[in-house]
């Protein structure tokens, strides 16, 4: 009969709570969206399967060996455990748990042997993240594939489009700004860098976004990746009523001047001035487009098309794999369901529109103050999101004018977007980072 | 306080915005000043042979393969009345 109660204590069943059972629908809602609706199903696959396995009741995979000691631990170990944090009774393990969190580097060493000692480890979610995100390892690698799959041929044959790159990193810094206004009229609690990791969303940038936000915010990674994601999948549907309002039906029409071929050395070079021009201006964006330009240079230099294969290819999917696993380890029901998530979803989406508006806005002006025609709709191309940033101005130009073809067109602002927005995160972990 | 993380905010907005202007500026620049060079200094390797292909290359090429066509149609259907009159010969 003891064996029977010790094992129904052990069950998932016994120690679910409401979080973690909103939080295991959540992962199956982020699942169904990925396959079902074909929103980035490569990040929110492994996302929303790592969010059910984090909230597994009793199995820790998303804690440290210390906390999954104080859940799991018999009364003399969180005793001792008490006695190393500095907390007088070792029964409460909520303020074990926010002793550990605020403990110095000595207590933390010692639980955590005091943890290991006791046969506790770390979960499997929590070693992937603390490898492949708190590294900073997995969005570099994942960056330096994207830019092993970018070419920037159109941006080359026509660089003023970079402006349009810069113009639609507005949105970052608008959303900042909401962020710290909310802040201050007191209805979400962020902090600087809490909100400048929240503007990166309107980079439209997964890897960016994660990586800023594993610097800046580790506490919102989870909730930061999974707007990034869901609304780079929701793209086609945010962009068209935006680009609708704000061009007239003849901008819309506005054919552009055929791009001219750009040479191999003119591809080869580029990403060597970018990575000088980055070293001698913004060294803290140099992981970021240090990564992006070797992949680049791997792709055009054509000598090593096994390992710009590697990189575009195997690499990219298996740090995939790992990446969006640590993110769903993030998806953690004590850490996730908090009014700041509401804010996060609701300011990711406003930093959307506000790029897609700030782009199409300066595309506009280029149109009138410069001599070649520019289609306002390649604005909307500057938030990054490649490639789906460029086949909706493509798709909204055709549909004004079915011979129309701005794809090759809105490639230039999109690459320049992903550029922009390594360089508002170099800024931003300059500024509030240090 | 609550008025400082404002302040803080506006500040990044500036200084962000900006940093981001100037950067992608020297990059247009950049960019722009890479591929002058190499279309006036180091014009054989590359934009001699591309500037032939596109230009006179491919002008050239589309007439005089519409004139090789006319010829080789003639000798194709020379040869091919030679062979049956041979045949009806025999």
């Amino acid at each position: 009969m003891d064996n029977l109660l010790s094992l129904w204590n052990d069950s998932g069943l016994a120690q679910m709570d409401v979080g973690q059972g909103i939080m295991i629908c959540i992962g199956l809602l982020l699942l169904f969206l990925a396959i079902r609706k074909g929103f980035e199903p490569l990040l929110l696959v492994p996302i929303g399967f790592g969010g059910i396995l984090a909230n597994i009741p009793g199995a820790g995979l998303a804690y440290s060996a210390v906390e999954n000691a104080i859940h799991g631990g018999d009364p003399a170990l969180l005793l001792e455990l008490g006695k190393v944090l500095g907390v007088a009774v070792g029964e409460q393990s909520k303020a074990l748990l926010s002793a550990y969190g605020l403990g110095g580097a000595e207590a933390k060493m010692l639980a955590t042997q005091l943890a290991n000692d006791a046969g506790f480890s770390n979960g499997m979610l929590y070693s992937f993240y603390s490898v492949s995100i708190a590294s900073g390892v997995a969005p570099l690698v994942i960056f330096m594939g994207v830019g092993a799959m970018t070419d920037f041929g159109p941006l080359l044959a026509n660089p003023k489009t970079l402006f349009l790159g810069a113009a639609a990193q507005f949105g970052i810094f608008a959303t900042v700004l909401g962020a710290v206004y909310l802040t201050s009229i007191g209805v979400m609690d962020f902090s600087i860098a809490d909100a400048a990791a929240i503007g990166i969303i309107g980079g439209a940038d997964g890897p960016t976004a994660i990586y800023v936000s594993s610097i800046l915010a580790p506490d919102l990674l989870g909730a930061i990746a999974v707007a990034a994601y869901s609304y780079m999948a929701l793209v086609p549907m945010i962009q068209p009523p935006i680009m609708r309002l704000l061009t007239t039906e003849a901008e819309r029409k506005i054919e552009m001047v055929q791009l001219r071929p750009v040479g191999t050395r003119e591809k080869i070079i580029f990403p060597l001035v970018l990575l000088l021009l980055v070293a001698f201006l913004l060294p803290s964006a140099a992981p970021l487009l240090g990564m992006f330009c070797f992949g680049n240079l791997l792709k055009e230099c054509g000598v090593v098309d096994r390992l710009s294969d590697a990189a575009q290819g195997s690499l990219i999917n298996i740090v995939t794999i790992f990446l969006g696993l640590s993110v769903g380890s993030k998806l953690v029901a004590a850490k996730f369901l908090d009014i700041n998530t509401l804010g996060i979803l609701g300011l990711g989406i406003i930093a959307f529109a506000i790029g897609t508006a700030s782009g199409i806005l300066i595309a506009k002006l280029m149109n009138k103050l410069g001599t070649t025609p520019v289609n306002p709709l390649i604005g909307s191309a500057g938030v990054s999101a490649v490639p789906m940033a460029a086949r909706v101005s493509n798709k909204v130009g055709l549909e004004a004018n079915p011979h129309n073809f701005l794809l090759m067109h809105a490639m230039g602002p999109n690459v320049a977007g992903v550029i922009g927005s390594a360089v508002a995160a170099g800024v931003m972990i300059s500024l509030v980072g240090g | 306080m609550q008025g400082s993380i404002v302040n803080q905010g506006v500040e990044l907005m500036l200084f962000g915005m900006g940093t981001v202007l100037v950067f992608l500026t020297v990059l247009v620049l950049a960019i722009t000043l890479m591929s002058w060079v190499l279309k006036r200094y180091f014009p054989v390797l590359e934009t001699a042979p591309e500037a032939n292909h596109s230009k006179g290359a491919a002008a050239a090429p589309a007439t005089t393969f519409a004139a090789g066509d006319a010829t080789l149609v003639a000798v194709i259907s020379a040869a091919l009345h030679q062979h049956r009159s041979k045949h009806s010969d025999r």
